[in-house]
């Protein structure tokens, strides 16, 4: 595994950093507060291509490979300091467009990628219930076969860009009875009767990605619906959680190096005691720890897109770099704000928002305690 | 029928290898027996038995409905090469 960049690669992750900073970092902190999602940097993200990365041409998108998407991601992350705005793109990515790319049909294909890559559409994922987080398979969301047609009821929970999302990936269970072999994966629009986004949800962090709960009440979809075959939801679920897992990571690489410059950058010029606080070991460490973090932290990124690129599964290993990333981020987010002290501690440095964007990253896409399970069960335990 | 004694072996070392590489990483396939419980005995579970779903669909060209895919059918190696077996003779 080459950990260097290709010059394609460099180039294409230098035109994600320009494009983030000059782009993205409008008014960050008023939206933070006001907890407002920006269509304009969407349209924008759109325009760059960020929306379509894995999307072959042929659908709209980039049509560059997994290796260069991560690099791509690990500049938007460097360069944004709107980590919600990335966050909804990496739901709208990997867990809605991607899989109707890898199960959709032609038909479904056709229909929703281009707009999905052009940002026309916002994609959403109903996966999480009231009852059924990391147990996700113990939905209760039902679908039923009438004719042509499938009948949706139940409620989903933590549905990332649900406020403003035109698409769903929606998942529900044929029959309780057949376990995880019952669940399967439909496309909704938003406008089917009987979809409503009932509650918009405030959070911690992230506050630019809105999030709510939608409710399925007698929501009639066609056959034509159905994203890959009955009873295989489980498999469409799994390989969107395991792209999202490896990609959303690859921002966090970006924030981090943003960081760990920034703060040798001010242990350098900050000076207490006559001389650069960085002199102070104390305050050394917390760097040197920082630098060790992305530094470990980057090769496990990679490797997902390494395995990926040659087709080979990456569950495990996407599971170990989701663990290890998002304590890292967390660790070293407690790190930036310690050595700016009473500066780092104010919102207008937006390290704090940093903070409160990570917590989220042990909960998501599986928490922690689930990638430890992961990766037990990789290890045959 | 030797012949088909011969093919229903092979299927069944065929997802003992599987299961071994994906599962069980590191065990000696002496301890993997054509009857140890896989589904009640916790070497599979839900969503393992979908990937051995997955590889058997593709490795022998059967299609598993969603409701053959139970404890009857996926318990030990030899239920899975047994039915493998009665789905390639309905092909």
């Amino acid at each position: 595994m080459d950990l260097e960049l290709t010059e394609e690669q460099q180039r294409l992750q230098n035109a994600a950093v320009e494009f983030a900073r000059a782009e993205l970092n409008d008014d960050v902190i008023r939206r933070d507060r006001e907890e407002v999602f920006s269509f304009e940097g969407w349209k924008k993200c759109a325009h760059f291509g960020a929306l379509g990365l894995p999307v072959p041409c042929e659908y709209g998108g980039m049509g560059v490979g997994i290796t260069d998407v991560i690099a791509v991601m690990e500049g938007l992350g460097y360069g944004a300091r709107d980590q919600g705005l990335l966050f909804s793109i990496n739901a709208h990515l990997w867990t809605n467009t991607l899989p109707i790319l890898t199960y959709g049909t032609e038909e479904q294909k056709k229909k929703y990628l281009p707009r999905l890559c052009n940002g026309e559409l916002i994609g959403a994922n109903g996966a999480s219930e009231p009852d059924a987080g990391s147990d996700i398979f113990a939905m209760r969301t039902r679908a039923e076969r009438r004719g042509d047609c499938y009948v949706l009821n139940g409620t989903k929970m933590f549905v990332s860009n649900a406020p403003i999302a035109n698409l769903f990936v929606v998942y529900a269970t044929l029959d309780a009875r057949l376990g995880s072999m019952g669940i399967t994966a439909f496309v909704i629009e938003r406008d089917t009767p009987g979809l409503n986004v009932t509650r918009a949800m405030e959070k911690m962090g992230l506050r630019t990605s809105p999030m709510a709960e939608i409710t399925l009440e007698d929501c009639r979809v066609p056959v034509t619906a159905r994203l890959g075959r009955e009873g295989r939801g489980v498999g469409v679920f799994e390989s969107s959680m395991e792209w999202e897992r490896g990609c959303i990571l690859a921002n966090y690489l970006g924030v981090m190096k943003r960081q760990l410059e920034s703060c040798i950058d001010y242990v350098r010029k900050r000076k207490q005691f006559g001389q650069p606080i960085g002199k102070f070991q104390s305050v050394a460490n917390r760097v040197v720890d920082m630098k060790v973090r992305l530094d470990t932290c980057r090769p496990l990124v990679y490797r997902i897109g390494w395995l990926k690129a040659q087709s080979k599964s990456a569950a495990s290993e996407a599971a170990v770099a989701k663990l290890y990333v998002a304590q890292s981020l967390i660790a070293s987010c407690q790190d930036a704000i310690q050595i700016f002290g009473g500066y780092g501690y104010m919102v207008e440095q937006g390290l704090e928002r940093d903070l409160r964007d990570a917590m989220a990253s042990t909960i998501y896409s599986g928490t922690s305690e689930i990638q430890r399970n992961l990766i037990a069960k990789g290890l045959g335990l | 029928m030797p012949g088909k004694d011969v093919e229903t072996d092979n299927v069944r070392e065929e997802i003992r290898q599987y299961i071994l590489a994906e599962f069980l990483p590191g065990e000696s396939a002496s301890n993997l027996r054509d009857d140890t419980p896989l589904r009640t005995g916790g070497i599979l579970d839900s969503v393992s038995t979908l990937a051995v779903v997955d590889f058997i669909e593709k490795r022998y060209g059967i299609e598993v409905e969603a409701h053959e895919a139970g404890v009857e059918n996926f318990d030990s190696i030899a239920l899975i090469a047994a039915f493998v077996e009665s789905k390639k003779t309905l092909v």
